[in-house]
């Protein structure tokens, strides 16, 4: 890890804010993938798991952004919040300008029923936002823009991820014959 | 433009005269950028073999898959198993099973850590 990952991510008050902006193209994500991960497994406490987890939440984000939100040779706006040592928010934003754009509250609906365990799920798409997004945050949010265009929100809190980590790791010391203090 | 990512199919000695098995190799990033373009290579190979086609996903090589590739997975599996063939996928990395876990795909579809044991699997099940 370089001199400036390792201040970040020893600097545990100042949440760090990255934001960047891309054209409505799907090529790009492939870097945009490459960056999340390195930022994930360099300036945070998230584990490795993780940092893959949040390379698929973001491309997804991403991906829908592009799809319904934003029209070819528009943008789509990406944030990395990385509160080190708490949690990691991202904030996706589309200019509203795509074919397919609808209402947060529409969308949130369609993510709502998909998501449900008892959901099936015969088409190519649907999964992502419903399934990969809702199952690997905490919080998970649309909102309309006043300009146009939804804002989405998730957060994962790496307390959740810590306890969850702990338990599993009791659970499989649990299997063995040694007794674990 | 499209990321990197490539699918090579080759034909495996089948127990059975009435089974076509093949191992399908995927590799590099499976992305909104590539996946539709490559999932027709998928879907030709099961319409040339409309029965019996059992196939071995090999994800070795396979770095990255969106929802959108693991809807088409979902299809490819449909559309064989109803001609009476399989799918398993073999060799998976461990960010491909957790995608693949979350998304409950595999309750549907085997996984096996060695190609050996995925044909060992495909040649039992007849």
């Amino acid at each position: 890890m370089n001199d400036i990952a390792t201040t970040i991510k020893n600097n545990k008050k100042e949440p760090i804010k990255i934001t960047i902006t891309l054209p409505t193209h799907a090529y790009f994500m492939s870097g945009i993938r490459d960056f999340t991960l390195s930022l994930i497994r360099n300036t945070s406490d998230f584990s490795e798991q993780w940092a893959y987890r949040f390379q698929s939440v973001v491309d997804e984000l991403c991906n829908n952004a592009i799809e319904h939100g934003s029209s070819a040779g528009q943008e789509i706006k990406i944030t990395f919040v990385n509160s080190p040592g708490e949690s990691i928010e991202i904030i996706v934003e589309d200019s509203g300008t795509g074919e397919g754009t609808m209402k947060a509250e529409e969308i949130q609906k369609i993510v709502d029923e998909r998501s449900k365990k008892d959901a099936e799920m015969h088409e190519i798409r649907g999964r992502g936002l419903a399934k990969i997004v809702k199952e690997w945050t905490d919080e998970l949010s649309f909102t309309d823009k006043p300009d146009g265009g939804i804002m989405v929100k998730v957060k994962k809190y790496l307390g959740d991820v810590k306890s969850q980590e702990l338990t599993q790791s009791l659970s499989f010391a649990g299997d063995q014959t040694h007794i674990v203090i | 433009m499209a990321t990197p990512a490539t699918i090579t199919i080759e034909d495996v000695e089948s127990s059975s005269p009435d089974m076509t098995v093949k191992i399908v190799k995927f590799s590099g990033q499976l992305d909104e950028s590539n996946v539709d373009e490559k999932a027709n290579m998928v879907y030709e190979l099961i319409e040339k073999n409309p029965k019996n086609l059992n196939l071995i996903f090999d994800f070795a090589e396979l770095e990255y898959m969106n929802s959108k590739s693991i809807g088409y997975l979902t299809d490819w599996y449909g559309k064989v198993y109803e001609n009476g063939g399989k799918i398993v996928v073999a060799q998976t990395r461990p960010n491909i099973l957790d995608i693949l876990q979350v998304v409950g795909l595999t309750q549907l579809i085997k996984t096996f850590p060695t190609i050996d044991e995925a044909k060992f699997a495909i040649s039992h099940s007849a």
